[in-house]
């Protein structure tokens, strides 16, 4: 009896101990799941001229985990924003502040190509994931790509290039292409030359005036004197204002048909150019007035959550990347300690997204544009808006030159 | 009295050079920046606080340093690239910007090295070759002496040790007869003219060496943060810097280093908790000139530090 | 022929962005000339101007009421930095107004930030303007044409200001030699404060004149300070007809630099700069340097 009863004993006992010795580490992976929150980076710029689209992009983020009730797969979300000043040094030490000192389980961002670019080597050298939310240089989704580089926007060859087929046939045969005088602005003419060109277009001349130039009149002369019927363009922000009033204060668009990449009529823009951008086409992969029902019920929680203010382009590609965070992490159960899994995971994500059905391109990382929209300006319910009068779809990046896994 | 001073400079040296093996990257990354500027502020303070020549355009040479260090660093990542380079290039700038400058003082001399320094925004901010807005990307660290530098620990020895070969340059300088000449200027430039001192060749040289540490130091910039843009040349670079060398208290030289800290730290950190930091820094600064003229350093020793 | 049309088109670009520069830096040069004080938060008035004028013609509906009253706010604004921020520091030398003035600038940016968004604001043109005319072939938006005329009228009322009244004497005599000027029982300090404030106002109204063109946005103060600068200084510091002189000068130059050398067309208004400093340090019509 008693050998029986000091076995069982010993059993129980060591069970007991293994129990208790065990416990607390099972309670505390258990309250870890629970307590530790995914933690999001989020770089932008929250001052500056382009504040604007920081906001925006941060909204729509905000829409999905809204709607989610800030958690994923059990786990709290913790978006953690800096401000980047649209200042690449002050990018770059926001970046490695998220991924050093905050360990953020995702970034996202920026806006700002010249921030992404610097920030490239960081995030691929430390094996972070980044979904890029806005910065549109053709380079991360071409030479410079990485296996842990997403982006949700779009890259600069995007909107531009199906326009140049378009105009070409729609528009005239000739243009008068002008763009700042940087990379994007020479990007993104490079693209609409591409299948102008093709479509037997004849670029009569090109100009590149300063970034934040605030002075066209040489220019609007310039092109006047040219005797050209459309013009192609590339402006965002402060410049597309400024450009596109002066257009209207020369008194050339009663002759000359004005087009170009859709951020010359975004909503950051729009307000301030009033009547001077009615009539204006543009090339977008985005706009409010999309029929379809993700968008509709996008554009209604949006509104609500905002005070009546109406998404743009920039918001989409911020629900975009925060439906890509979601989905990917209910994948993978809110594993966020596996990288390459969650990689996995988020390459697969597919769903409707306010643009059409949204997918990353295995070979790029890029997102595939389901459609690249040709918008009108015109007055809406909605106020003055993009309204959607044509359509070229499946437009994804050629990305020459990456390969992946890098 | 010289020898604690001694002491104190050791062990502050050993404490950064300890500082990566307490604090996580970040920490470390600002202590970095705090080094450079530091150093860049430093150099301005030769030329505000000793020589009496107050700069606006010193981020010409901050900038020139970075992107020929830049430039030579993509070609042949070694220490000619990384320090001799930008230093001669820096120098020849500033003989060139000093040549004509010096000629005025004051507010013409404010003026006329903002443009200078503009001039130089404006080319590299419409160079293609230069990278034009976005800069140069992707600048790698100096392998010397055998020893690649890209490790974090033999980065951070490497620009401490640099970072102390100027501070201390800077110091046996200021200490120097040629310092005395340059304060002696500094105080009364006809009296020293009178007295049969080529006034001006001093000034330019004064120019010279703080344009050549000020070049240094925008290649360790672009080496720390392996970029660099146009923003470098920008007049409120030039304005920044003379911040620092104002809050830590002019004619200091260690000041200028204070500074610095003060104003990095409190850049990064305000903006990490609030989107209104560009009030607060703004207010800062105007409530210090009113209230605590001799910045940091002065209102630590109880004196006001040597202004014009 | 039609060269000559396009020659001309651009000139008179040229002449409305000199004019606009004109009375953008007529205001830092008085305040430089007579104070000797640095303010770089001069772009800062430019500013608050054009957002005073937004707001007037948002509550009033009327773009020349604007032009009026929103210089006067600027001018009590400026008015009261000096009395209570610049005054201490006129003993103090270059230095500390520089230190002041640059976080005057942060200041001014971030309150119309938080005041207005930092949105990009349009300004309308007034009604009266809002077509385009031709002249001998060449197209110019008519508020461009008002704005030439007014900048020269301007011109024109300030050169009478200051060199056929007494308050211009005395503002004259203040350049020249401000001890002198105290010494001669007129109380220095308030004239002093109405210089600054009446620089100040200038600079406002620039801003509300430029607001059709130009929109608002709060970095706008900072980017303008450093052409206007260059302005006072190829000008000369203190000199009306520096100023004129320059901005057309300037505004010419950096026209034909954008039509002719796009790729340098930033650089324009350095070398002009460094061309007339390195014939006349002083600047076209500055006093000779000592």
């Amino acid at each position: 009896m008693k050998e029986v009863t000091r076995r069982k004993f010993l059993a129980t006992a060591s069970v007991a101990a293994a129990g208790a010795a065990a416990g607390p580490w099972v309670l505390r992976a258990q309250a870890q799941s629970e307590a530790a929150p995914v933690k999001i980076g989020v770089v932008v710029p929250y001052t500056g001229v382009y504040a604007e689209l920081g906001v925006s992009i941060t909204q729509g983020m905000r829409v999905v985990f809204a709607r989610e009730n800030d958690r994923v797969a059990g786990r709290k979300i913790l978006m953690i924003q800096e401000d980047d000043e649209m200042k690449p040094p002050v990018g770059i030490r926001k970046t490695e502040k998220l991924i050093d000192s905050d360990k953020v389980d995702i970034l996202t961002g920026p806006v700002h190509s010249g921030i992404l670019m610097g920030m490239r080597d960081k995030v691929h050298n430390s094996k972070t994931i980044l979904i890029v939310s806005n910065a549109g240089a053709d380079a991360i989704s071409r030479e410079r790509c990485s296996k842990w580089i997403f982006r949700a926007s779009f890259s600069n060859w995007q909107p531009n290039q199906p326009m140049g087929g378009w105009v070409a046939k729609n528009i005239s045969k000739e243009v008068f292409l002008i763009a700042p005088n940087y990379q994007a602005g020479k990007d993104m003419m490079e693209a609409f030359k591409e299948t102008f060109v093709k479509a037997g277009g004849k670029v009569v001349a090109e100009d590149y005036p300063k970034l934040g130039e605030t002075d066209y009149a040489p220019y609007l002369t310039k092109i006047k004197q040219s005797g050209v019927k459309a013009v192609y363009c590339f402006f965002s922000g402060t410049d597309a204002v400024n450009f596109v009033k002066q257009f209207d204060q020369f008194g050339l668009k009663k002759t000359i048909k004005l087009t170009g990449a859709g951020f010359l009529t975004e909503p950051d823009a729009l307000p301030a150019q009033g009547q001077s951008a009615l009539g204006i086409i543009t090339g977008h992969f985005y706009s409010p007035l999309l029929e379809n029902p993700t968008n509709k019920k996008f554009v209604k929680d949006f509104r609500g959550l905002y005070g009546g203010k109406v998404p743009d382009g920039f918001a989409c590609q911020g629900y975009d990347t925060a439906e890509v965070i979601v989905r990917a992490l209910r994948a993978v159960n809110g594993n966020t300690q596996d990288k390459d899994k969650l990689v996995d995971a988020i390459a697969k994500v597919e769903f409707e997204s306010p643009r059409g059905h949204f997918r990353f391109d295995p070979k790029t990382h890029n997102v595939i544009q389901p459609f690249i929209y040709i918008r009108e300006v015109k007055e809406t319910a909605l106020g003055l808006n993009n309204v959607p009068i044509d359509k070229v779809a499946d437009v994804r990046d050629p990305g020459t030159g990456c390969t992946l896994p890098a | 009295m010289r020898s604690l001073r001694a002491a104190g400079f050791a062990v502050l040296v050993a404490v950064v050079a300890a500082f990566p093996l307490v604090a996580g990257n970040y920490p470390v990354k600002l202590l970095q920046e705090i080094l450079i500027w530091g150093i860049f502020a430093m150099s301005l303070d030769l030329l505000m606080g000793y020589a009496g020549m107050v700069s606006f355009g010193h981020s010409a040479f901050f900038g020139i340093g970075g992107y020929v260090g830049a430039l030579a660093l993509l070609k042949s990542p070694g220490l000619i690239s990384a320090l001799l380079l930008p230093a001669v290039a820096a120098a020849a700038a500033a003989l060139l910007i000093g040549f004509f400058s010096i000629r005025v003082s004051g507010v013409y001399f404010i003026m006329l090295t903002l443009a200078f320094s503009q001039m130089f925004y404006a080319v590299a901010f419409q160079a293609a070759w230069l990278g034009a807005e976005d800069g140069i990307v992707g600048v790698p660290r100096p392998a010397a002496l055998g020893f690649s530098l890209t490790s974090p620990g033999s980065f951070h020895l490497y620009l401490l040790v640099l970072v102390v070969c100027a501070v201390l340059l800077l110091w046996r300088i200021v200490r120097s007869p040629f310092g005395h000449v340059l304060r002696g200027i500094h105080d009364n430039e006809g009296r020293m003219q009178a007295v049969g001192y080529p006034v001006n060749r001093y000034k330019l040289l004064a120019f010279v060496i703080g344009g050549t540490v000020a070049g240094v130091a925008g290649s360790l910039y672009a080496q720390l943060v392996g970029s660099i843009s146009p923003d470098a040349f920008l007049w409120t670079t030039s304005g920044e810097v003379l911040l620092m060398v104002i809050i830590g208290g002019t004619g200091t030289l260690g000041g200028s280093m204070l500074g610095a800290a003060a104003f990095i730290l409190l850049q990064s950190m305000v903006s990490s908790y609030t989107e209104r930091w560009m009030l607060i820094l703004g207010l800062t600064f105007v409530l210090l000139v009113l209230f605590a003229p001799g910045g940091i350093l002065g209102a630590l020793r109880g004196r006001v530090g040597i202004r014009s | 022929m039609a060269f000559v049309a396009d020659v001309f088109g651009q000139a008179l670009n040229g002449l409305a962005y000199g004019v606009l520069l004109f009375l953008l830096s007529v205001g830092l040069t008085l305040i430089f000339g007579m104070l000797d004080v640095v303010n770089l938060a001069h772009g800062s008035y430019y500013m608050l101007g054009a957002y005073a004028g937004l707001t007037l013609i948002a509550v009033t509906g009327n773009f020349w009421l604007a032009l009026l009253v929103a210089p006067v706010a600027v001018a009590l604004i400026g008015a009261g930095i000096e009395r209570t921020c610049l005054r201490p520091l006129y003993r103090r030398g270059p230095l500390d107004q520089v230190l002041l003035t640059f976080g005057l600038i942060y200041v001014f940016e971030d309150l119309v930030k938080w005041i207005w968004s930092g949105r990009i604001r349009s300004i309308p043109t007034p009604a009266l303007f809002s077509g385009s005319v031709t002249i001998f072939g060449a197209t110019i938006p008519s508020y461009r044409l008002f704005v030439i005329v007014f900048g020269l009228a301007m011109a024109v009322a300030l050169w009478a200001l200051i060199e056929k009244t007494r308050l211009g004497a005395i503002i004259r005599a203040g350049v020249f030699d401000s001890e002198m000027t105290a010494g001669m029982g007129i109380n220095i300090h308030r004239v002093f404060t109405g210089v600054f404030a009446f620089g100040a106002a200038l600079a406002g109204l620039s801003g509300v004149i430029a607001g059709p063109i130009q929109s608002a946005y709060p970095p706008m103060g900072a980017s303008i300070l450093v052409p206007a600068l260059i302005v006072v200084v190829v000008g000369g510091l203190g000199s009306l007809k520096g100023s004129l002189v320059g901005s057309l000068i300037i505004g010419q130059a950096e026209t034909f630099g954008k039509v002719w050398l796009p790729g340098a067309s930033m650089l324009m208004i350095y070398l002009v700069m460094a061309l007339v400093l390195l014939v006349r340090p002083q600047g076209l019509f500055g006093r000779p340097l000592k």
